[in-house]
C-alpha cells in the first residue's frame, strides 16, 4: 500500500520540483505576512501561471505557499497585533504581548518551529491515512461516487457554521455555474447564449480568482490600513541559541498537532477552530494559566502547531473523496483539477506518482519552513509590513488579469472573472460561505455524471442509487450530516433549558 | 442604532433574495427547450435557488420587522465603486489600447488614488513590475498579451 509512496520520492528530489517547494515556502510566508492576503487567494492567483509548468512542479509551489502563509500569518499577528491570515488569530494572545516587551523575535521563532512541527505531523498523517483510505473508495461504483459527490457537498454546507441557507444558495450556485456548456453525453448546449467562450464550460480558474482574489483586493484599497513595524520589538537571535528555551514545549506539540491533524479532518472546520482549541486545552493543561494572555511563548506554540497540523490533514478527504475541509483544501483541488487530475477515488490508482510527490512536498515544505524563517529572514520579512496596501492592489489586480487571460488568451475570460469578483464580494459582505461554490462547482459537474451512469446502468430505474450497503450507508452519512447541527443545537438548548430551571 | 434606510425592502439581504430570485427564473425558461435528463440538474439547482432565496428574503423581513438594523454592505462604498470602476477600466482599456500601455498607467494610478502618492515610488514600482512582466511572461514564456483592439482596427 505504501510502496508507491516510496516510489515517488526520487521524483520530488528533482531540482525543478525541489526548488518549487522552495519559492512556494518563501512566497507562502510573504503573502501569509500581509495582512488581507491569505493562501487560498495567493494559490487563487497562481493556479493559472502554473499551466505550463510540469504537475508536481505546480503542486510543490501550492504545498510551500499553503505552509509559508500558515507561518507567515504569525509576523503581523506578534508585532501589530493583526493575523496575517485568520488563523493566526490565537497566535495574537501572547505574541503581542511578547512583542511589547522585546521578545518578538523569539515570539517568531517559537512560531516558527512550532509551525513547522505541526506541518510535519500533518504530512505524515496524509501519508498514513490517505493510501488506505483510497483503497476503500476505489472500489465505489458510480452511484456511490454520486452519493460521495452530495455528502461532500452537505457536509461542507452545514459543518461550515453560519447560516445554512446561505450555504445552500452557494452550493446551487456553484452547480449551477458546472452545468454551462455542452451537455456531456448529448451535446446540446446549456446556457452558453450562443457565446462559443462557453461551450467548454467556465474553467475552474476564472471562478477561482474572481471569487478569491478580486474580494481581498477591494478590501486592501477599501481599508487604507496603516502598517509598519519598528525593529526594537523583534530582539532577534540565532534559532539555535533559541531552541533550549522550548525544550520544555513539547506536550504542547504532540496536543496541538493532535487537534490540528484532527481538526483538518472534519469538514468545513479549519485552521482557525484548530488554534483556539489548542491554545485553550494547553491553557487548561498548564501550571501557570494565569501567565497566558501576557505573553506565554507556549501559547503562541500551543497555536501556531494546530493551525500549522490542519494542513496537510484537510486534503486527506479532499485527495481520497473530492470533499475538501477547507477553503484552501477547495482551491487546490481546482489547482488539481487544472492538470487534468481528478480528486477522489481514481486519483491514487491513475496517478500516484503525482499525488504521492505532493505528500512529500507537503513535508519537505514543512520542514524547509525553519530554515526559511529563520532569524535573518523574519527580519526581512517584518520589513515587508511596511509595504504600501495601494500599490500592492493594483500589483495583484494586474497578475489577476495576465493569470486569466493566459488560460485561452481572451478578454471575455476576464470579464467573466470580474462578473464573478463583484458576486464574491458581494457574497463576502453579506456572509454566504465561499467553499461551497467552488465544492458545487468541482463536485456538480462529477455528480451529474456519475448519476446519468448510474441510471444508465440501472436503465432508468431511480432505485439502481440506494440498491447496495455503500450507497445506503453514504445516504445516512449525508442525512447525519444535514440534520445532525440541527438536533445538537436542539439537544444543548434543551439540557441549558433544564440547568436553569 | 436604528434603521437608515426608508424602506425596508432595500436591506442588503433583501435586495440579494430578490436579484437571486429574478436571475434564477430567468435562467429557468431555457431549461424547457432542453431534453428532460439534460434540464434535470440545472432546473433543480435554479428552483432551489428561488425557494432559498425566498427563504432568505422572509427570513430578513422578519428580522426588519423585529427591529433588526442591516448593516451596510460597505463601510466606504465610494472606495468600493471606486476600485471596480478602475478594475474593469483596466480591463476595458488592455482590450482596446494593449496590455503595456494600460498597465503602465494603472499602477500608478490605482496606488496614487488610494493613498500611495510618491512619485520615485510608483515609478520604480511600475518600472519593476512592467519589467518584470516582459521579461518572465513575454520575453520568457512567449505569453501574447492584448494588443489592443483600437490598434488592430
Amino acid at each position: 500500500m505504501y510502496s508507491d509512496l516510496l516510489n515517488a520520492l526520487p521524483e520530488v528530489f528533482g531540482l525543478a520540483n525541489f526548488l518549487a517547494v522552495i519559492i512556494g515556502v518563501i512566497a507562502g510566508i510573504v503573502v501569509g505576512a500581509m495582512p488581507g492576503l491569505s493562501a487560498t487567494m495567493a494559490i487563487s492567483v497562481l493556479v493559472p501561471f502554473t499551466f505550463g509548468l510540469e504537475p508536481l512542479v505546480a503542486l510543490g509551489l501550492m504545498a510551500g505557499i499553503y505552509n509559508g502563509a500558515m507561518y507567515g500569518g504569525a509576523i503581523p499577528a506578534v508585532l501589530l497585533r493583526i493575523p496575517g491570515t485568520p488563523a493566526a488569530v490565537a497566535t495574537t494572545f501572547d505574541g503581542y504581548p511578547m512583542a511589547q516587551r522585546g521578545e518578538g523575535g523569539f515570539a517568531l521563532q517559537v512560531a516558527v518551529v512550532s509551525s513547522s512541527i505541526g506541518g510535519i505531523a500533518s504530512a505524515f498523517a496524509l501519508m498514513l491515512l490517505a493510501p488506505p483510505l483510497s483503497k476503500v473508495t476505489l472500489l465505489f461504483g458510480p452511484a456511490e461516487v454520486f452519493w460521495v459527490a452530495v455528502f461532500g457537498l452537505a457536509s461542507i454546507i452545514f459543518l461550515l457554521g453560519g447560516s445554512p441557507v446561505k450555504g445552500l444558495i452557494s452550493a446551487c450556485f456553484g452547480v449551477f455555474v458546472s452545468v454551462i456548456g455542452s451537455d456531456p453525453i448529448f451535446g446540446s448546449d446549456r446556457f452558453t447564449f450562443n457565446q462559443l467562450e462557453l461551450l467548454d464550460g467556465i474553467s475552474i480558474v476564472i471562478l477561482l480568482v474572481g471569487l478569491y482574489a478580486l474580494p481581498p483586493v477591494i478590501d486592501l484599497l477599501e481599508t487604507p490600513l496603516k502598517t509598519g513595524v519598528s525593529e526594537d520589538k523583534l530582539g532577534t537571535e540565532p534559532i539555535w541559541k533559541a531552541l533550549p528555551r522550548m525544550k520544555g514545549f513539547w506536550k504542547t506539540w504532540i496536543r496541538g498537532s493532535l487537534i490540528g491533524i484532527w481538526i483538518g479532518i472534519l469538514p468545513g472546520a479549519g485552521g482557525s477552530m484548530a488554534a483556539f482549541m489548542s491554545y485553550n486545552e494547553a491553557r487548561r493543561a498548564s501550571k501557570h494559566p494565569e501567565r497566558w494572555g501576557e505573553g506565554e511563548p507556549e501559547g503562541v506554540a500551543a497555536a501556531e502547531t494546530a493551525n500549522n497540523a490542519d494542513t496537510a490533514s484537510a486534503l486527506i478527504p479532499a485527495l481520497t473523496l473530492g470533499i475538501p475541509g477547507t477553503a484552501v483544501a477547495a482551491v487546490m483541488l481546482g489547482g488539481l483539477l487544472v492538470h487534468g487530475l481528478q480528486p477522489g477515488p481514481m486519483l491514487f490508482r491513475d496517478n500516484p506518482d503525482v499525488v504521492f510527490g505532493f505528500m512529500w512536498q507537503f513535508l519537505f515544505g514543512a520542514i524547509l519552513l525553519v530554515l526559511l524563517g529563520g532569524s535573518l529572514a523574519t527580519n526581512s520579512f517584518a520589513r515587508l509590513l511596511n509595504l504600501p496596501r495601494p500599490l500592492l492592489g493594483s500589483i495583484i489586480i494586474v497578475l489577476m488579469l495576465i493569470g486569466v487571460y493566459s488560460i485561452h488568451g481572451r478578454m471575455f475570460d476576464v470579464y467573466l472573472m470580474l462578473g464573478f469578483g463583484a458576486v464574491g464580494w458581494v457574497m463576502d459582505k453579506l456572509k454566504f460561505p465561499l467553499p461551497p461554490v467552488v465544492l458545487g462547482l468541482i463536485l456538480g459537474a462529477f455528480a451529474e455524471e456519475n448519476l446519468r451512469l448510474a441510471l444508465r446502468i440501472g436503465r432508468g430505474d431511480w432505485g439502481v442509487l440506494f440498491r447496495n450497503t455503500t450507497s445506503l450507508v453514504l445516504v445516512a452519512l449525508t442525512i447525519a450530516v444535514i440534520v445532525g447541527p440541527g438536533l445538537k443545537k436542539r439537544i444543548l438548548d434543551a439540557r441549558k433549558a433544564r440547568t436553569a430551571d | 442604532m436604528t434603521e437608515a434606510r426608508r424602506n425596508r425592502l432595500l436591506r442588503p439581504e433583501t435586495l440579494t433574495a430578490i436579484g437571486l430570485i429574478v436571475a434564477a427564473t430567468g435562467f429557468l425558461i431555457p431549461t424547457f427547450d432542453l431534453r428532460p435528463i439534460s434540464a434535470l440538474l440545472p432546473a433543480a439547482m435554479l428552483i432551489g435557488l428561488i425557494v432559498l432565496s425566498a427563504l432568505l428574503l422572509v427570513s430578513d423581513q422578519r428580522k426588519a420587522a423585529a427591529g433588526e438594523v442591516a448593516k451596510p454592505v460597505s463601510t466606504a462604498p465610494g472606495r468600493v465603486i471606486g476600485a471596480f470602476a478602475l478594475i474593469v477600466g483596466y480591463a476595458v482599456a488592455t482590450d482596446l489600447l494593449g496590455f503595456y500601455p494600460s498597465t503602465i498607467v494603472i499602477i500608478p494610478l490605482v496606488s496614487a488614488i488610494f493613498g500611495y502618492r510618491s512619485p520615485l515610488g510608483l515609478v520604480i514600482a511600475t518600472a519593476i513590475v512592467v519589467g518584470s512582466i516582459w521579461l518572465i511572461f513575454d520575453f520568457g514564456m512567449s505569453q501574447d498579451f492584448p494588443a489592443g483592439r483600437l490598434w488592430q482596427d
